[in-house]
């Protein structure tokens, strides 16, 4: 263990070096992920800004497919953060693991520079091998599915062969069967069909099933873990509860993806399917603020560090009023009729998806740096510490400010392209000049530059946090152990 | 099965839906604190937020013309009950996961770990 404060490598172990590779790519691609956002935010005020040089569609792949690629990334590196903590072992094949990790980055700069340097051409097999598969959300070649299918399974192999050798805890057990859903559920999204419905059928499957249903089961092992690195949570309690999430999301996940499947041409019955368990919702929400409050009655809340603590408080918030209020206003099909694929989507997604997936993400982050710094100090009367609270105000500033002006849009995109107009080719762009939706994208915009100056001093926060600081952490003696 | 919603009563559906996540939250958050500080007094405030949730779930039901349908009709009596019942159950969930001594030489949760 070196210098508390220093960042050395010989604080970590064989998997968490690995991990913090992974890190260091995930926080460029989510900066990425914000540049190209700012640019299609751009577009939007003004068509003409980049036409022809980088244009709005190619923005807003990279936009979102980066943040695909950044959280997979933050997911799979807090996977190896924890792999030799929670198994007892060094991770198995870690040399694979390496290899695997420039292959993985060496192919997400080759995407995203064939993304960049060939935006228009004909549409042909060669192009869905080569370029663009086309798909939305997951338009990376047929190659580089194929490449990440086989990076998730090599994934698999260190995860399971290490929990394997090693001591297979509930946490280990609940990653391992995820992992096969991980590389499984994406083949979904691999093979062509010339049925639009089944082909959207089967997309659903890697979006819904793949990015919400496997990720959220991820997340929930990584917060089973932080719970028990930052507040020093009894494993049995967190890990009964990691299994209860997992039932649930077998009895109610899977099928509740019925409310995507209301306007693809799928059967009817999917209108039953997925509007009962729209409705029902709300529940497992409702039952969450009923143990995050038993909990933090009975753990006082009593840090090790606070802006990871800070980070997976975010995340239940962001988790509960991204995916549970903004899902649900439009969820039933009565309305979702409406304002699917309009910009409450877009506002949906974008508190959604940060509120449940980057919040985990960053907490890790600081976790991770607590541990390469030699166990630094994080709590009260932090050296420095406006930074990652002005961090997290900002990025929340920001994104609580872009997804009212996406509101807003979607709001009025709804009535007037959808309900008036009938959704024609000329309801949707009287709708786009509607001064509401140009007023909702202008505050989008704002709240983009509020997010980009927040992204900014967490990156900056992440390279300081603790550098100045020579006192040590004390760590709880299960979370040391893994007991 | 589907009867979309009348254009002056998208902001009504959308409000209402909000709302039932809202005070559904705020039965569940004032129920919980009731049991964990053990102050009864809070527990008529939790069941009026869960009067609120139910005047949220009917007024959504009528502006979103679920109460044409036998079906959707059923599913808002199950939100009813669900929302009702769902801070009970998971009380339940809680004190019994929580219920067990820490294992020998682990030292209870409620610890400061950190220097003060």
């Amino acid at each position: 263990m070196s210098a508390l404060g220093i960042l050395s490598n010989a604080n970590l172990n064989g998997g968490q070096k690995l991990a913090v590779k992974y890190f260091s790519v995930a926080v460029a691609l989510f900066g990425a992920q914000v540049l190209f956002g700012l640019l299609a935010g751009i577009q939007y005020l003004n068509p003409d800004f980049l036409f022809g040089i980088l244009d709005f569609s190619v923005n807003r792949m990279l936009h979102i497919n980066a943040m695909v690629v950044w959280l997979l990334f933050g997911f799979i590196g807090s996977v190896y953060w924890l792999l030799e903590d929670e198994s007892g072992v060094p991770v198995v094949g870690l040399w694979l693991g390496n290899l695997i990790f420039w292959i993985f980055t060496l192919a997400v700069v080759v995407v995203v520079l064939v993304y960049l340097l060939i935006q228009v051409g004909p549409g042909e097999l060669k192009s869905i091998w080569l370029i663009n598969e086309g798909r939305e959300y997951i338009e990376a070649p047929r190659w580089a599915d194929i490449g990440i299918v086989v990076c998730v399974l090599a994934f698999f192999y260190n995860v399971a062969a290490t929990f394997a050798k090693g001591r297979f805890t509930g946490v280990g057990g609940v990653l391992v069967l995820d992992l096969i859903a991980l590389a499984g559920l994406y083949l979904a999204g691999m093979w062509y069909t010339p049925n639009i419905s089944m082909d959207q059928h089967w997309w659903w499957w890697v979006i819904h099933l793949w990015v919400e249903a496997t990720w959220e089961v991820l997340v929930g092992c990584l917060m089973a873990y932080g719970l028990i690195k930052t507040m020093g949570v009894r494993r049995k309690i967190v890990e009964t509860w990691l299994y209860i999430e997992v039932a649930l999301m077998f009895g109610s996940g899977i099928l509740g993806l019925g409310h995507h499947y209301f306007w693809i041409g799928t059967p009817e019955y999917w209108f039953t399917i997925g509007g009962f368990f729209s409705a029902l919702e709300p529940i497992p929400l409702v039952a969450m603020v009923v143990h995050a409050v038993f909990d933090a009655g009975h753990h006082k809340l009593k840090s090790t560090n606070n802006p990871a603590l800070a980070w997976i408080i975010a995340q239940a918030f962001g988790n509960f009023f991204g995916a549970g209020v903004w899902g649900f206003m439009h969820t039933l099909p009565q309305i979702n009729l409406y304002t699917h694929g309009t910009q409450w989507t877009a506002s949906h997604g974008h508190l959604a998806f940060f509120g449940a997936y980057a919040t985990m993400v960053i907490a890790f982050l600081y976790i991770a740096i607590q541990r390469w710094r030699g166990g630094v100090y994080m709590s009260g009367n932090l050296v420095g510490a406006w930074k990652w609270k002005w961090a997290i105000f900002l990025l929340h500033l920001g994104m609580i400010t872009m997804v009212m002006g996406l509101l807003i849009a979607g709001y009025e995109q709804s009535q007037i392209e959808r309900a008036i107009g009938g959704s024609d080719w000329v309801a949707y762009f009287t709708a786009q000049a509607h001064r509401w939706f140009v007023q909702g994208m202008f505050w989008r915009q704002v709240g983009g530059w509020l997010f980009a100056a927040g992204f900014v001093l967490l990156a900056w926060d992440l390279m300081t946090i603790g550098k100045r600081e020579t006192r040590p952490a004390l760590q709880h003696p299960a979370a040391e152990t893994g007991a | 099965m589907i009867e979309p919603v009348a254009l002056a009563n998208f902001f009504t559906v959308f409000f209402s839906a909000a709302m039932v996540i809202m005070t559904g939250a705020l039965y569940a958050l004032l129920f919980a604190f009731s049991r964990v500080r053990g102050a009864p007094r809070l527990m008529p405030l939790a069941y009026g937020a869960y009067l609120g949730l139910c005047v949220s779930v009917l007024t959504l039901a009528q502006a979103a013309n679920l109460f044409n349908n036998t079906f959707w009709t059923a599913i808002v009596g199950l939100m009813l009950v669900g929302y009702l019942v769902a801070p009970h159950a998971i009380w339940h969930l809680c004190v019994g996961t929580h219920a067990e001594a820490p294992p020998a030489g682990e030292p209870p949760s409620a610890k400061i770990f950190q220097q003060p």
